[in-house]
């Protein structure tokens, strides 16, 4: 017997006409839920920046928030941000798909630790590593520039954090690892015939890399590079800390100016210049697509295969070596100044009558951080799962059928990623803020749960995409061929497949919601504080050893998490 | 026209208090009133200060009233009062957070009269309550020196020797084109020296960090050895360290903090006890060994000894809200 499968979404026998009806449904509710959580507090700042007032007050629509953004000082401001973006994004990129690369497809010895250790310092709050660096690589008293002092006999400086270069390496601290758990998973899902073929074919182990390895990874470089892109052009930290004591200003502490630091906060102007940065990251996402479209980069088929390693002979050591030092410049340096000044009383003050382990008792002791550690927990869990479930749904939408809507779909997941933080956390204060009184969000932990699905379904989607992209559509045939449905298609074949990076893209948005301030303390009521609110409650108060502890506290969890994940993911995939 | 609207707000007044001045002005029915209420919601822009909640647990204690406590950002603050009224929730009672910001709301018509609160009597000058504000702390501004960096006799004494050139290059400074302590010492010296006075100050260089409790850390540890406008009660967190704080000889600039009662608030009963609460000389003396200065008369003399020439020094003055916008503009042209 001989069964014909329509392609998917396209079903015509029997059952169609009800098919049909629910798809209909569940895209209408889809498109839905995502106007709500990104389409309504973004037309709440629209709102703001067209209009003289912030919504409540009376006033006048106008445009004067953009007319007074188009000003030659904001092109030297928009030209800083791209430019130090750019960079630092294409520096990262190289730097993390070379790890990945060497982590996943090689075999250099202890690759499961180095890929624990590599992505450390993603989930370290940056304010710490901030100061850290502040600590080891300020010109004057920096411990770099000293231990370099003392080595040369001279009185030169080697570094100093203080400029464009430490804006930079500050926010690739970041970038790297973020795009390292990108790329190494589909690294690792990949069908390695490909490049045997290619090697068979003469290509040398380079060419092989660069046209068969890095071609196939289109999708999900160009998706980690967009999102770290638009990540660095959002970045505040690294900007607040070494670019604007000496001047380098980029969009965000222009925006965090016009409303923190003048007496009357200008919210229009705020959101125009957010308005104005999301035109250009449009622009960018579009390309991406130009760039992706009408290719195919299929390397899970049907077929079966196991993931094998390039040996690498006596230069793996030297692969070893080059993991070793990122991981000693950009983890040991930073953390272990975090764990050394968690003993003393002050942070960088390092003698023996300053030995204390009064942080860690206050922070025992500290109610407010044992309520916040619980509801982040709760939101964590609750937040990155909802959040990679509505992620995987759109992902399979949007990259695997052709249903109509589905570009609507895509921008509206897209959304949140395109604006600041610290503005989209005004659109939502405002958005829930007037919902009517029955619906209880507002002041409760569903309004941070919300937001938190909003701003966490951009990296959900991408995550899921570029895994599902990699997935031949023939397994979902044979699927449904075999008389599964649906959902059971989706669940045991889609996701089971696309599971690791299921798995870091989870990762990535529990930590997120850990780490994420902007929303948090613009909808935090009292009882449902956050632990981003109270690191800032102890930072301002003039605690950072505390704040050094709690961060060491979310280190020894991402080490938990990320053992976990690892243990699973080599067990599923040993099992494939 | 921002005065109208203040009268205005003032004009109001009775109709708007009504709930808190049904209980009239007898203070037991007060008390009692408050302690039926049994809850008080405090939005504060003091992050993270453990001497407000020291006070804060003292009025639990003495009358059983729950506090909870919403702490962010003075705009934050703001946004968050302005956007629950506008929506017509109205979840907090007590606004603690700087003059300049309380003046604004209250020009925007965000609090309501307090009423009678017995303890307002004991304000000294130059702080004055009126029927929205009651000053509740105030933080006053010096310089900081680092020890190892800066030989005894040789700091400042007075404000205009950081014009000296040996300190070109050398000042760690708040910003003052932003609102904060630089913005109020910029308008203090605009007020006791001239313009002159600043455009010579901007000769020396000083950088700019806004990042404070980072910025003091850098002057211990001896990256600058001199930090202005450094807030007297941050000296609470640095003890230990070789840092000496020193108010030049003209005074301190100073800025207010008030208390008032947010529009509508659900416990203005409790409202009113946690205002007299907090202008208590035991409260008060609370702040003052923090290090900022009290409001009421009789309490810097009770401080520790350390901290007591400080803020018994002359105050300088502070910053005038009507004037902000246009000393941050100017702050910028000196600044660049």
């Amino acid at each position: 017997m001989v069964t014909i499968v329509a392609p998917l979404g396209e079903r015509k026998p029997l059952l169609s006409g009800l098919w049909r009806y629910s798809r209909g449904a569940g895209i209408s509710a889809l498109i839905a839920l995502l106007c709500f959580l990104s389409l309504y507090p973004m037309i709440m700042l629209l709102y703001g920046s067209l209009h003289s007032t912030p919504p409540g007050i009376p006033g006048v629509f106008n445009l004067d928030g953009y007319l007074a953004i188009a000003t030659t000082e904001n092109l030297i401001v928009l030209a800083n941000t791209v430019g130090i973006s750019l960079v630092k994004t294409g520096l990262a990129l190289v730097l993390a798909v070379l790890l990945a690369w060497i982590v996943a497809r090689t075999d250099t010895p202890g690759r499961g630790i180095l890929e624990v250790l590599i992505t450390l310092p993603f989930f370290i709050p940056p304010i710490l590593t901030a100061t850290a660096w502040a600590m080891l690589g300020n010109a004057q008293v920096g411990t770099i520039n000293l231990a370099w002092r003392w080595l040369t006999g001279g009185d030169g400086t080697l570094v100093d954090v203080y400029s464009y270069g430490g804006v930079i390496w500050h926010m690739m601290q970041y970038s790297t690892p973020f795009i390292f758990l990108f790329v190494v998973d589909a690294f690792r899902a990949m069908d390695p015939s490909l490049e045997e073929s290619s090697r068979m074919s003469g290509a040398t182990r380079w060419q092989t890399f660069w046209r068969i390895t890095l071609a196939l990874m289109l999708p999900v470089t160009t998706s980690a590079f967009l999102l770290s892109f638009i990540r660095g052009v959002e970045s505040f930290e690294s900007a607040v800390f070494f670019g604007t004591p000496v001047g380098i200003e980029v969009i965000t502490t222009t925006i965090y100016h016009s409303i923190t630091q003048r007496a009357q906060p200008d919210y229009q102007s705020a959101t125009a210049l957010s308005f104005a940065a999301l035109a250009l990251m449009f622009l960018l996402v579009l390309l991406q697509n130009r760039l992706l479209r009408g290719r195919s980069f299929t390397t899970v088929t049907g077929k079966g295969y196991s993931p094998n390693i390039t040996r690498l002979g006596r230069l793996r050591w030297v692969t070893f070596a080059l993991c070793i030092a990122f991981f000693m410049v950009s983890v040991a340096l930073p953390i272990g100044q975090l764990l050394l000044s968690s003993f003393f009383k002050f942070f960088g003050f390092y003698q023996a009558d300053m030995l204390t382990l009064d942080h860690y008792r206050n922070v025992w002791e500290n109610s407010g951080f044992w309520r916040a550690f619980r509801n982040t927990l709760l939101l964590g869990f609750a937040g990155a799962t909802a959040t990679m479930a509505l992620g995987g749904i759109v992902a399979y939408v949007t990259t695997r059928t052709r249903w109509r809507g589905r570009r609507l779909i895509d921008v509206l997941a897209w959304l949140p990623w395109m604006m600041p933080g610290m503005v989209l956390g005004i659109g939502f204060l405002w958005g829930f803020a007037i919902l009517p009184h029955a619906i209880p969000i507002y002041g409760t932990l569903w309004a941070l749960l919300l937001a938190y699905i909003a701003l966490g379904t951009p990296v959900a989607v991408r995550v899921t995409s570029a895994a599902y992209q990699q997935i031949a559509t023939d397994i979902e045939e044979c699927s449904r061929v075999h008389g599964a449905g649906w959902w059971q298609t989706l669940g045991r074949i889609l996701i089971a497949l696309a599971w690791p990076a299921f798995a870091v893209g989870w990762v990535l948005i529990f930590f997120g919601i850990m780490r994420e301030l902007s929303a948090s303390i613009l909808l935090y009521a009292p009882g449902t504080e956050v632990l981003s609110v109270v690191m800032l409650k102890l930072w301002v108060g003039g605690k950072p050893e505390e704040v050094s502890v709690i961060g060491l506290v979310m280190l020894i969890l991402v080490l938990v998490f990320r053992w976990v994940q690892l243990r699973f993911i080599k067990k599923r995939i040993s099992t494939l | 026209m921002l005065r109208r609207d203040v009268l205005g707000v003032l004009a109001m007044a009775p109709a708007i208090v009504a709930p808190a001045m049904a209980q009239g002005d007898d203070w037991a029915k007060v008390v009692e009133a408050g302690k039926k209420e049994g809850k008080l919601v405090i939005y504060t822009a003091s992050i993270g200060s453990v001497f407000h909640k020291a006070v804060i647990k003292s009025f639990e204690q003495k009358y059983g009233i729950t506090v909870e406590m919403l702490e962010a950002r003075a705009s934050e603050v703001r946004e968050r009062v302005r956007v629950e009224q506008a929506a017509g929730r109205f979840l907090g009672d007590i606004h603690h957070n700087g003059s300049t910001t309380t003046w604004l709301m209250m020009r925007d018509g965000n609090f309501q009269p307090h009423g009678v609160v017995p303890n307002v009597k004991n304000i000294v000058p130059p702080y004055e309550a009126d029927e929205i504000r009651i000053p509740c702390e105030v933080i006053s501004y010096g310089l900081m020196v680092n020890r190892n960096l800066v030989k005894p006799g040789d700091e400042p004494k007075s404000w205009k020797d950081i014009l000296d050139p040996r300190w070109t290059g050398k000042i760690l400074s708040d910003d003052y084109r932003a609102l904060g302590g630089g913005a109020v010492f910029f308008v203090v010296m605009h007020n006791t020296f001239g313009k002159e006075f600043l455009e010579k100050l901007a000769t020396q260089k000083p950088v700019f960090s806004r990042d404070l409790q980072n910025s003091e850390r850098r002057v211990a540890r001896g990256e600058y050895p001199l930090y202005l406008p450094f807030s007297l009660q941050n000296y609470n967190n640095l003890k230990g360290l070789p840092v000496t704080p020193i108010v030049p000889a003209e005074g301190r600039p100073y800025v207010r903090f008030d208390l008032t009662v947010l529009k509508n608030a659900p416990h203005p009963n409790a409202a009113r006890l946690f205002m007299n609460h907090y202008l208590e000389p035991d409260s008060q003396l609370v702040f003052a060994n923090a290090g900022y200065n009290p409001v009421v008369g009789g309490v810097v003399e009770k401080t520790i000894p350390e901290i007591r020439s400080l803020l018994a020094s002359k105050a300088l003055g502070t910053t005038v809200p009507e004037r902000q916008d246009a000393m941050l503009a100017l702050a910028k042209e000196i600044f660049k």
